[in-house]
């Protein structure tokens, strides 16, 4: 998206949707707000469906408000909780098969490298827990394999939220769901430690406990995917609605989750990385 | 029934931990003058997140 689209043909300004004429007069493009700035200009992302005290959509919104520079970013995500969240977003997206996402990213990356040789295209692949390390676990690896420069993010929300509540790869040991009434035989997958294996140039887990957190990882992940390697960041988002606790306590049980050592906090950042985000972070050019 | 957030404005010092805390995008703004928040009504879904995270209890989640 060129910053020159984002204009509105005066002629037609009062015939267009509120929101859409919100997003041009005091949106985020070219500004390089941050989510501190939260709450002073109309965000990328607009009214979603998913359920009221939703984790995953906290996690959206802060990733948007996130994003180094919104206007040259493309959206892959896939099937799950979040493609609901995808449509009502300002940004190019595209969405994939369940799993395809990552395969779909590289080959977006290398056009967008040869259309755009000398400009930063951001690729972003958003999905959940299934797609990325069940369903889609060898597209995703494959890409870190082949050093795609993409930034992987993965909202964990410990189920298949969106069908039910199947158990996935990334539920708990002995977690009882809707649709896995005898819980869970064997223990979450280690994707973190995985993707530092695979060859990840930086890699975290974080929860929407701690904005600033999630900020700061989210902007290095897509930084470091510029110019280093792969990146991979996974963002636990509680659901209320499968793992039956009040729509309030989101927050608090990513909290507890974040206390007791159940959903350890992770970075590993390689020496390549860490030297090019000192470069970046001490001129100040970000956070 | 219809719930939604409501800012009990005096007791609001403004410091944005509710919009942290909101998954649900513009339903709150921060007015910069008067370093406080407000609500829209219309797009709050009432969870009540912004509630557990407010230092001072002005928030309250109540009928349209």
């Amino acid at each position: 998206m060129s910053k020159p689209m984002l204009k509105m043909t005066t002629a037609f300004a009062d015939v267009m949707p509120a929101e859409y004429v919100e997003l041009v007069q005091n949106g985020p493009f070219g500004k390089g707000y941050g989510v501190a700035d939260l709450g002073s200009f109309k965000e990328l992302i607009e009214e979603h469906p998913l359920c009221a005290g939703c984790g995953l959509a906290l996690a959206v919104r802060l990733i948007m408000a996130s994003l180094p520079t919104p206007e040259d970013t493309v959206v892959v995500g896939s099937t799950g909780c979040s493609s609901l969240a995808f449509p009502q977003i300002a940004l190019q997206n595209i969405h994939s098969l369940f799993g395809n996402q990552n395969a779909v990213a590289s080959g977006l990356k290398r056009a967008l490298k040869l259309r755009f040789p000398d400009k930063h295209k951001d690729v972003l692949v958003v999905a959940g827990d299934g797609a990325t390390a069940d369903i889609g676990l060898d597209m995703v690896m494959h890409s870190w394999f082949r050093g795609e420069k993409l930034a992987t993010i993965m909202l964990d929300n410990e189920a298949y939220a969106n069908t039910g509540g199947q158990e996935s790869g990334m539920s708990p040991e002995g977690c009882v769901l809707n649709m896995a009434p005898t819980g869970k035989k064997f223990k979450k997958i280690a994707l973190p430690e995985i993707a530092r294996e695979s060859g990840c140039a930086y890699v975290a887990s974080v929860t929407p406990v701690q904005p600033r957190k999630l900020e700061k990882a989210v902007r290095r992940a897509i930084l470091v995917a510029r110019e280093v390697g792969p990146t991979y960041v996974q963002i636990f988002v509680p659901c209320p609605t499968n793992f039956k606790f009040k729509p309030q306590e989101t927050l608090a049980k990513a909290k507890q989750k974040e206390k007791d050592q159940t959903y350890p906090l992770r970075e590993f950042i390689t020496p390549e990385a860490q030297a090019y985000l000192a470069a970046l972070e001490g001129g100040g050019k970000h956070d | 029934m219809y719930v939604t957030a409501k800012v009990d404005e005096p007791k609001c010092i403004g410091c944005k931990l509710c919009i942290f805390a909101c998954p649900d995008p513009n339903v709150f703004t921060f007015v910069k003058d008067k370093k406080k928040v407000i609500v829209n009504p219309a797009r709050c879904k009432g969870c009540g997140l912004c509630v557990s995270v407010c230092p001072k209890d002005a928030l309250v989640i109540g009928n349209v």
